[in-house]
């Protein structure tokens, strides 16, 4: 039976879903499943941690642990993975993942790979499938270790909502801060505007919407989304828009997890700078946009119709 | 201060990648410069021009890399390595870290910067990889490098929770994303220039490297597979009352495509 | 009247006219050089009708009226040139004539009645210009004092030959003739005073005055108009006004064929070249002698900058004041540059590597102190260039702008490495995958998908290649051109093939912006591929595609006979090839675009096309034809952010809208595009459809 150790997901305290995701997965592959949650204030958060999954739980709950660093986090997915003795350890689709995935891998001489969509145990080994070439072709790959460290793209895994797990808290010992790297300042993004080459999610606004008012109602929906908010050219050249929020060949290449195209028609300086994106939705009043040949979705109509629907439906879900 | 910064040539991703019996169609394919690198050329090019640096770069494998390397002497780059052995035939990025490895060791670099993932693999591991093997402080995903003084640099890292500053001390390794900088184009003079240069090539023998070493360090993984992606086509495309085809949209975005 | 005082004013005048004249043909020669010799037939022809017949002046509906002005004006100082030689003869011997235009012979009553005439007109036109300059001031004029004062001079000039010859005829024919003055009294033809009526007229003036009055009235006018005569020359050279003097000879060098001087083929691999920064102007010495004397010859009359897309639009490109500006550098490093020039000759007789060197350094110490891009001309100035030649067709003196604009960028692209960075993308985009967008160059037939056209690849054997450009390979919008471009050619059973993804940008972009070096390797791989293949014609849907190839690209080697798709149909509806439906119902107008019309003179064809599938006939749009408005794409600005001013293809679409059209025919993929976002700004793309001559045509197919 394979031992599945789940890095905890945890922004601003609380646990993302993406947690259970991992853990049901390790469950439908019948492993053992642990969890290690990292962070400065994360004790009341075994009880979640519990229910997202898992039957031990290793905290690391240190004040120095606060801001993320890869150094010392590092420290505390090994530390766990040996107590835990995982096979695999998965990390969510997460900027500190992905800075941590390949350090641990290399602490524990394990495989690493990174943004995976499945996991197969067969024939005594393991395999992973996983997007490249920016997910022009798809790698299955095979594991060579006994270990295997790996990232899990976001939503390749599917929680179920039947698991459950045991608490059983482990309390991994504070690991040394990384003197050689020092985490000065964390500039929070809520601050400010969420910049457009680093956003999951990415709204833009095109001439469809016409003028300010146009404009400030997409950017309702970009708010709801803490999206960030881009345009197409002809709003910049009208003057709506900065041109630092142009996305295009010549402003911004953006590929974010999910692109949306409020009345853009898709000339291609547009696409040229967004359709490296997973998923794209389009908004449009014109069926024959070009913006609908690339978009996984398209809805034909107008935006001041659709954008103030489409907000309500967005916020039922959460 | 000296900068290493390393180099791979990759596939270029604006083209079609076929797949054909589990390998990608090699015929009609180009490669260039994997835009992560080329960005982390720039860095090292402007902190040479900015602060004062000795340049060099290093690419391992790809075959015959002499294009790609002369453009980085055209951007300003100034010496060259490239390891190529068949040794390196299965590589994965622990295989890559090893050789790089013995690149660092063989020079007297205090700060190494390489691109944050390659477009071929999307993997995002040997920098950081390489790092933990030299034992160096290690950021990834930076977006913008002040030095502070000789021994200090200040990064700032794009972060799920926002931008990290992270003060580093040299020697160290940083992976940097595209969005630091806008690569400059090679122009003429520049290249005329780089016709002159010379690439060290070097198999891994000539690197201090045993080829059985290598094999021997059977890859901790292997592509086994290829199989075509769906391409970009256009998807679902909705007409019909507004407020029924949104809530649908809505729900395949969640439930089908995952995303919010 | 005075031998002496004549001589001595004849001597001083000409003697510094001569001294400045040395020294402004000096620096010329000390310039670079430009081959203007050969053809002198087709030179005297332009001399003829663009200088002397002042086409360009009196042609041109919207400024007939001050253009006739100047004609007059111009006419009336020929005319008057035999008159001012009549006068210095005058000067040292009373009763002077000219040989067969004295009084023994009809030539010469018929030149004194139409120089006086002349001069009547050229005085109504002096009071013309200024009541223009003052009054009515057009918004292209640049008033000055220098205006007004040579306007004020040739006022004098006229006025004092005609009160001049007024008090002789007082004194003649109302005094007896005390002193005894020749005029012309051929019993034959009369008494010279019945051929001159304008200046008896002038003559009233001086009603009632005693005989010694207006004898010292017709000795001051005399030499009033002598002095003044002689101050007018000396001052020609000085201002704006050298184009006296420099227009005959700047239009008789002009440029022939083509229509300006082609952008140089750069020798890239010449290292001299580089060191000597001679690639492309950067310097105001590498200006070549014909450029300076573009410089010379510029009125400042605003021209250019009236029909400029970038003036017009607020845009810091003002061409006169370009002109200005340069000739002003130039002149401040008068001295330094004819040094430099005598420097550069001795280095050609001296081989010794430590000499040259020596001799350089010395060289580079004469260059000018500020910088031509940025101290002396700002680099948005010379950005903001759509290359559309609008002005070189309405300036009267033949200036060729836009090649000089183009060296310049050349030299900030490959020399300063300081052309506009957003353009990198672009550029990346046609180093790696030949073309401007960057997609991936494997998709490059994907267009012509199910459309059962042929590659050269597969057969090479065919009539007409058809060279499909970027856009119509890759642009959406464009590709709906190509598709019924293909079912034009299908229909009228024309044996033709693509190249696929062999075929890349022909450069023309890549060159615009100064990047020489791109331009060069993209025009190789082409032409290495179209020699292959043996192609001999091609048909073109890109106006840019059409100039680079048909005009460029002989500079390389790649010899072809290249017609724009409306030139093709064209000759397939002559042929009888093609039968098209007058089935257009819409108010149809037409937008020139500038490398069909004004690059290659196609303005005919698209027209003919037209008219013969428009129901109520093309409706044209006040800029058209020669003077048709830019759309704002060319010259690499598709590629740039219009960030100043008004935005160009906007100002064309509210004239397209003015003109209540309903739609709108182009030939260019550039000008689709801004045409079309233009109508879309606009809110006015549903009711004003934008589309190409071609689709028009497959529409309209019988």
């Amino acid at each position: 039976m394979s031992k599945v150790l789940v890095v905890a997901d945890i922004k601003q305290g609380d646990l993302k879903s993406s947690t259970s995701e991992l853990l049901s997965k390790a469950k439908a592959i019948g492993a053992e499943r642990a969890v290690v949650a990292i962070g400065g204030n994360i004790e009341s958060l075994s009880s979640d941690l519990a229910n997202a999954g898992s039957d031990t739980q290793y905290i690391a709950n240190d004040p120095g642990l606060e801001l993320f660093s890869a150094g010392p986090y590092t420290t505390c997915v090994v530390d766990a993975a040996r107590q835990f003795d995982a096979d695999m350890i998965w990390f969510g689709f997460s900027e500190s993942g992905k800075a941590v995935a390949p350090r641990v891998a290399a602490q524990l001489d394990a495989a690493c790979a990174t943004e995976i969509t499945d996991v197969i145990l067969e024939g005594g080994h393991i395999e992973v499938v996983r997007p490249a070439i920016t997910n022009k072709v798809i790698q299955r790959v095979k594991i060579n270790t006994d270990k295997l460290v790996a990232v899990v793209r976001a939503g390749a895994f599917e929680a179920v909502e039947e698991i459950t797990g045991t608490e059983n808290v482990v309390e991994l010992s504070p690991p040394e801060s990384d003197l050689k790297a020092v985490i000065k300042e964390l500039v929070s993004d809520a601050s400010g505007e969420i910049d457009l080459a680093d956003a999951d999610i990415v709204v833009s606004v095109g001439r469809g919407a016409k003028d300010q008012a146009g404009i400030d109602l997409v950017k309702d929906l970009a708010n709801d989304l803490s999206a960030g908010f881009g345009s197409s050219r002809a709003m910049v050249d009208g003057g709506f828009m900065a041109h630092n929020k142009q996305v295009g060949q010549t402003g911004k290449i953006v590929a974010p997890t999910l692109y949306i195209a409020i009345g853009i028609s898709g000339a291609i300086q547009h696409l040229a700078g967004m359709n490296g994106s997973k998923v794209i939705l389009a908004v449009n009043k014109d069926p024959e946009a070009p913006i609908f040949n690339v978009a996984d979705y398209g809805i034909v109509g107008d935006l001041f119709e659709v954008v103030p629907i489409l907000r309500e439906e967005i916020k039922k879900l959460s | 201060m000296k900068i290493l910064t390393t180099v791979k040539k990759v596939v270029d991703v604006e083209l079609t990648m076929r797949v054909e019996d589990g390998a990608i169609v090699e015929d009609g394919m180009q490669y260039v410069i994997n835009a992560w690198d080329e960005s982390a050329v720039e860095a090292s090019v402007q902190l040479k021009e900015n602060n004062g640096a000795e340049t060099t770069l290093v690419s391992v494998g790809g075959g015959d890399n002499t294009d790609m390397i002369r453009r980085c002497y055209a951007m300003g780059i100034e010496n060259g390595i490239h390891i190529e052995d068949p040794a390196l035939d299965k590589a994965d990025s622990s295989i890559y870290a090893r050789v790089l490895q013995m690149v660092y060791e063989k020079g007297d670099y205090d700060l190494v910067i390489t691109g944050k993932q390659a477009q071929d693999t999307d993997s995002g591991q040997t920098g950081i990889i390489l790092a933990e093997y030299l034992g160096l402080p290690c950021v990834s995903n930076v977006v913008a490098i002040e030095v502070l003084d000789g021994q200090h640099i200040k990064v700032s890292r794009s972060g799920d929770a926002g931008t990290e500053i992270v003060e580093m001390e040299l020697p160290a390794l940083i992976t940097v994303d595209v969005s630091i900088n806008e690569p400059r184009l090679p122009q003429m003079r520049g290249i005329m220039m780089a016709k002159k240069k010379k690439i060290e090539v070097m198999d891994l023998a000539a690197l201090g490297v045993s080829a059985d070493d290598i094999s021997a360090a059977a890859p901790r993984s292997e592509i086994v597979e290829y199989m075509a992606s769906k391409t970009r086509k256009g998807g679902q495309k909705f007409e019909g009352e507004p407020a029924d085809i949104t809530a649908q949209v809505v729900d395949l975005l969640a439930n089908e495509a995952k995303v919010l | 009247m005075n031998p002496f005082f004549m001589s001595l004013l004849l001597i001083v005048g000409l003697a510094i006219f001569g001294r400045t004249m040395v020294h402004k043909i000096r620096l010329l020669m000390a310039l670079g050089p430009a081959n203007r010799a050969n053809h002198i037939k087709a030179r005297l022809k332009n001399l003829v009708v663009l200088a002397m017949g002042q086409k360009r002046l009196v042609g041109r509906k919207k400024e007939w009226a001050s253009g006739l002005m100047h004609a007059l004006i111009f006419w009336g100082f020929c005319v008057l040139l035999i008159r001012s030689l009549t006068l210095y003869g005058e000067g040292f011997v009373q009763g002077f004539q000219l040989p067969f235009l004295g009084d023994r012979y009809i030539l010469g009553y018929l030149y004194i009645a139409i120089k006086d005439i002349m001069e009547g007109i050229v005085l109504l036109m002096v009071v013309y210009a200024f009541i223009r300059r003052m009054i009515l001031k057009p918004a292209r004029l640049h008033n000055t004092w220098e205006a007004y004062f040579v306007l004020g001079m040739i006022g004098v000039l006229m006025i004092s030959d005609l009160l001049y010859d007024g008090a002789r005829y007082y004194l003649i024919m109302h005094h007896n003739n005390p002193a005894h003055l020749h005029f012309f009294n051929n019993p034959q033809y009369g008494s010279e005073f019945l051929w001159t009526p304008v200046s008896v007229g002038a003559g009233v003036f001086l009603a009632g005055l005693s005989a010694d009055v207006i004898g010292y009235v017709m000795i001051c006018m005399f030499w009033l108009h002598i002095i003044t005569q002689l101050t007018f020359l000396n001052f020609l050279p000085l201002g704006k006004h050298f184009h006296v003097i420099t227009a005959l000879p700047n239009v008789y060098l002009k440029k022939l064929g083509y229509p300006h001087q082609k952008t140089k083929l750069l020798d890239l691999e010449n290292e001299v070249a580089w060191e000597d920064e001679s690639l492309g102007i950067n310097h105001i010495h590498q200006l070549t002698w014909k450029q300076g004397l573009d410089l010379y010859t510029c009125t400042e009359c605003g021209r250019c900058k009236e029909v400029c897309p970038t003036y017009i639009t607020d845009k810091p490109l003002n061409l006169h004041d370009f002109n200005d500006k340069l000739k002003l550098e130039l002149l401040d490093n008068a001295d330094n540059i004819i040094k430099r020039a005598k420097l550069s000759a001795t280095i050609k007789q001296d081989d010794a590597a430590d000499q040259t060197d020596k001799i350089k350094t010395e060289m580079v110490e004469l260059n000018s102190k500020k910088e031509l891009i940025g101290d002396v001309i700002a680099q948005d100035t010379l950005w903001a260039c759509t290359t559309c030649r609008a002005c070189e067709e309405v300036c009267p003196v033949t200036i060729e702008h836009v090649p000089r604009i183009m060296a310049m960028r050349q030299g900030q692209t490959l020399m300063a490495e300081a052309y506009p960075k957003e353009l990198n993308p672009s550029l990346k985009g046609l180093e790696r995958n030949g073309n401007p967008w960057g997609i991936g160059y494997d998709k490059r037939a994907d267009w012509a998908e199910g459309l059962d056209v042929k590659l050269m690849a597969d057969d090479a054997d065919v009539d007409y290649l058809l060279w499909v450009g970027c856009a119509g390979s890759f642009d959406d919008r464009s590709k709906k051109v190509s598709t019924s471009l293909v079912k034009i050619l299908q229909k009228a059973h024309i044996d033709f093939a693509i190249l696929g993804v062999e075929e890349k940008c022909t450069g023309d972009f890549a060159r615009r912006v100064g990047n020489e070096m791109l331009y060069q390797m993209m025009a190789q791989e082409n032409i290495e591929t179209l020699n292959n293949y043996g192609v001999k014609k091609i048909i073109t849907a890109c106006p840019h595609c059409l100039n680079t190839l048909k005009h460029e690209y002989p500079q390389m080697g790649g010899n072809y006979q290249v017609m724009h798709h409306a030139e093709f149909i064209d000759q397939l509806v002559k042929e009888g090839k093609i039968t098209l439906r007058k089935s257009l119902e819409d108010t149809l107008t037409y937008h020139d675009p500038c490398y069909l019309g004004r690059y290659n003179s196609i303005y005919d064809q698209p027209r003919s096309i037209l008219n013969s599938i428009s129901q109520d006939g093309l409706k044209e749009l006040d800029r058209h034809g020669r003077e048709s408005f830019c759309c704002g794409a060319g010259g690499g600005r598709m590629w740039m952010e219009e960030t100043i001013g008004k935005r160009i293809n906007l100002e064309r679409a509210e004239e397209i809208v003015a003109k209540k059209a309903t739609r709108v025919a182009v030939g260019c993929p550039f000008c689709l595009t801004m045409i079309e976002d233009g109508m879309k700004e606009l809110d006015k793309e549903e009711e004003i459809k934008t589309r190409d001559i071609a689709e028009l045509v497959a529409e309209s197919l019988a």
